[in-house]
């Protein structure tokens, strides 16, 4: 069963013949490729002004952005969506992923009906959530709640499902109780799937509540960015998508190497 | 039976000491990040024409080394390895490879499978076709050129492994280890098939294996190996009668043949497992 | 006597779990009726249900329908060409490989969609921008299977090659090839999935195209029942979609 995010490095990964200063080189090679190829589009006059803006430009516009105190208070809001939507849609996810795991006749009853949801655009429900929660940020972390959910919801039931039954009849054995066992040996045996679903909701819950903020916000990082194209300023534009991606790679990154390097290459 | 034997003293008669294969002083050393190591070292036999020859020996001990260089698969080797004359450069025509692991090619029949080196040669389709059903019946696989790997089991896909091999009709058939993953049953009724085909082909046979029952059960001579770095120990001349079946597992002369074997085995097996704890203890990389 | 069992038994919880989904409908149509629950808000599950033929008609469904599977068609189109052709790069260019991997894997959890306005800057409110965004989406994973089909052909079975002494294109068509395929229909229909969501997901952002558009057309005419119904629409034909594609794979993949 290919989940949606089951896509990793390759089975064996490359070792490159002459070793890591192969990879260095060719590394360098491709980056200078791109940045000549980027610079001479951009002095051609070929695109409408400023639609490939010249890398100084985009490099001064990114320092404005980070220089101005403003900026990080649209910053902290959307952190503090993407944040709460996290801790919100991770202990949902949670909770429900454990009932699932943990009952057979519930995981058969109500397990497919997440499992076929999962890979549905969710920015399609932000009407509803206007409507339920009004056009502050509540409706973007509804947003990104929506979005987390699912993975963090598959990944907690399959991962109970995977834990080792031998180690649950230890605990019986020795009289835990189902709280014990829980938090004992449920968890800790789950660390890798929890943090992998984690990783993936974070993800989905940034492009989730970033994406509700494009839409239909007055504050957040998503609102600059639409701001900037309004008033077609380009390089504030990619300053503002450099951020945003940095961020968001940067997360993930981070999460996946709580996760283990093993892990990590599962994706 | 008796008309078979006669046959065969024939054949030996004729060429009672025709070497196909020859190996001569064959090492390879690997390095490894512990330091270098000698996996083989000094090894020398021949392989007459017609027989079958198995090297036996503990794990660890170089066998699959030596596989890998006679077929060609390890070019970097010392000492010489000569096929009719010819010194190899690579995999040779002459020599067929049987695998231990899985080798079928799944998303083909068993018939496109036993065709796939005729195919490589270039020989024409109706007549790769007709020749590949042969030897899958040979095999005694005939009904089944239509099936995939998936639908066949595990002794039945090592036997499409081995027609396979054969439709190429090589001079010398090299096999490692290629009933490893089959129970005891099966391998012992695989052997028959094996001595069945081998015997109707007069095929020149080598076999690698760590199973002495086996080895004794389908070699006219056994080389046996020491642990590593593997060299030769002892060659041991099989003289149980020919054609043979899986029946001849309950004679005597069977039985002296085994203790004998397991007499030199023994010393080379336990000096491995003493290594490997050793190096688990940390003792030796 | 247990599989019968249990087959038995895996029917009643997917009974019990619809009769629970009916059950919960049945209760918010009558808190709705009730007037516990705002009908601005929440429109009734009945009205939406009945608007459905509506919507079919009026927004020309089949038309959004026709459009949102076309985008998706030419994004596919590139994404197999540029993809299977840059995994096999990748694949025969070890260094290169080294090099790019980890940058492709990165991209692959990257969220390009966020980059829309910059798509609409460049291309244009147009179905270009939404080809483009569905082909980038679904591009990183058509490579990385391409890649680990390739470089994880089982040993044995290369080796059998190399026994025969096949030539390199020889190698590759006949064995690497064939080995891999299973494993490139998996990228390819991860790929199709992440095209296909952020294909709905930015037409409904840029309010243009097929089935993403019909949504926001609902939304914005404040036709409460109709957008309801119109997003239970998508959603439906999402979840088909992904069923599809996974039976599809099953059939292609026998042995997983």
């Amino acid at each position: 069963m290919a989940s949606t995010a089951n896509v990793g490095l390759a089975a064996r990964p490359a070792r490159a013949v002459g070793g890591q200063a192969d990879v260095v080189a060719i590394r360098v090679a491709i980056i200078a490729l791109l940045v000549v190829v980027w610079e001479l589009a951009s002095a051609s006059g070929l695109f409408y002004r400023d639609v490939v803006p010249s890398l100084l430009a985009i490099g001064t516009a990114l320092v404005k952005v980070l220089a101005n105190p403003e900026f990080y208070h649209h910053l902290g809001v959307t952190l503090l969506e993407v944040g709460a939507a996290l801790a919100i849609g991770g202990t949902l996810g949670l909770l429900v992923g454990f009932a699932l795991g943990g009952s057979r006749f519930l995981s058969q009853a109500f397990e497919h009906y997440l499992y076929y949801l999962g890979p549905t655009p969710k920015i399609i429900f932000f009407p509803i959530m206007i409507m339920w929660f009004g056009v502050g940020p509540a409706s973007k972390v509804a947003m990104g709640t929506l979005s987390c959910f699912f993975p963090i919801v598959l990944s907690v039931a399959s991962g109970m499902r995977q834990i080792d039954p031998v180690l649950i009849r230890v605990g019986r054995s020795f009289k835990a109780s189902r709280w014990q066992t829980a938090i004992k040996i449920h968890l800790p045996a789950m660390r890798a799937p929890i943090l992998n679903g984690v990783r993936l909701g974070l993800g989905v819950a940034i492009i989730g509540t970033l994406l509700a903020e494009t839409k239909l916000s007055n504050v957040g990082v998503g609102y600059l960015i639409m701001q900037a194209y309004s008033v077609f300023d380009m390089p504030r534009m990619y300053a503002m998508l450099i951020v945003l991606f940095t961020l968001a790679i940067g997360a993930n990154a981070l999460v996946g190497r709580l996760a283990g390097p093993a892990a990590a290459r599962r994706s | 039976m008796a008309q078979q034997d006669a046959t065969r003293l024939t054949r030996l008669a004729a060429a009672p000491t025709e070497r196909v294969l020859e190996i001569d002083n064959l090492a390879k050393q690997f390095d490894t990040p512990e330091g270098p190591l000698k996996a083989v070292d000094d090894v020398s036999f021949a392989v007459r024409r017609g027989e079958f020859l198995s090297v036996i020996g503990p794990s660890g001990c170089g066998k699959s080394t030596v596989f890998n260089i006679i077929g060609g698969l390890q070019a970097e080797f010392e000492g010489r390895v000569t096929i009719q004359g010819q010194p190899i450069s690579g995999p040779h025509k002459s020599i067929g490879m049987v695998f231990q692991e899985e080798s079928t090619f799944p998303w083909r029949t068993v018939l496109d499978n036993v065709c796939f080196p005729l195919e490589i040669a270039g020989m024409a389709k109706a007549k790769r076709h007709d020749k590949a059903r042969h030897f899958i019946a040979l095999v005694g696989l005939a009904g089944f050129e239509n099936r995939y790997p998936a639908e066949l089991s595990g002794g039945m896909r090592q036997r499409v492994a081995i027609a396979r091999t054969l439709a190429s009709e090589p001079t010398i058939l090299l096999m490692d280890e290629p009933f490893a993953s089959l129970d005891e049953q099966t391998r012992l009724l695989l052997g028959d098939k094996v001595l069945q085909i081998q015997q109707q082909l007069s095929q020149t046979t080598l076999l690698i294996t760590h199973n002495i029952t086996e080895a004794v059960q389908l070699s006219d001579r056994i080389l046996v190996m020491t642990f590593r770095p593997g060299r030769v120990k002892r060659i041991v001349e099989i003289d149980l009668p020919r054609p043979r079946t899986s029946e001849i597992v309950s004679s005597t002369a069977f039985g002296r043949y085994v203790a004998e074997i397991w007499g030199d085995l023994r010393e080379e097996a336990t000096r491995g497992m003493q290594e490997s704890e050793a190096s688990a203890r940390g003792g030796k990389g | 006597m247990a599989t019968q069992h249990s087959t038995q038994s895996s029917w009643a919880a997917a009974l019990f779990g619809f009769a629970v989904l009916v059950a919960a409908t049945c209760v918010v149509e009558w808190m709705l009726r009730l007037g516990l629950l705002n009908r601005y808000i929440v429109p009734l599950p009945s009205e939406v249900m009945l608007s459905l033929p509506r919507i079919v008609i009026e927004e020309k469904i089949a038309g959004a329908f026709a459009t949102t599977f076309l985008e998706c068609f030419y994004a596919m189109l590139l994404v197999t060409v540029v993809g299977i052709l840059t995994g096999i790069l990748l694949y025969r260019f070890t260094a290169l490989r080294a090099a790019t991997e980890t940058w492709v894997a990165a991209a692959a959890s990257a969220p390009i969609v966020l980059a829309y306005p910059l798509f609409l800057v460049v291309f244009g409110r147009t179905m270009t921008t939404i080809v483009m965004i569905g082909f980038i989406a679904g591009l990183p994973p058509v490579i990385l299977k391409t890649l680990e089909g390739l470089a994880g052909t089982r040993r044995v079975l290369v080796d059998v090659g190399r026994s025969l002494k096949l030539g390199a294109w020889q190698m590759f068509a006949k064995i690497l090839l064939p080995a891999a395929l299973p494993t490139v229909f998996v990228g390819l229909r991860l790929g199709l999935i992440f095209c296909l969501i952020n294909i709905v997901g930015v037409e409904f952002l840029i309010n243009y195209g097929g089935l993403g558009q019909v949504i926001n057309d609902r939304a914005e005419r404040y036709d409460l029942a109709g957008t309801y119904a119109a997003i239970g629409f998508v959603i439906l034909t999402s979840v088909l979609f992904f069923i599809v594609t996974e039976r599809i794979e099953r059939w292609l993949r026998p042995q997983t």
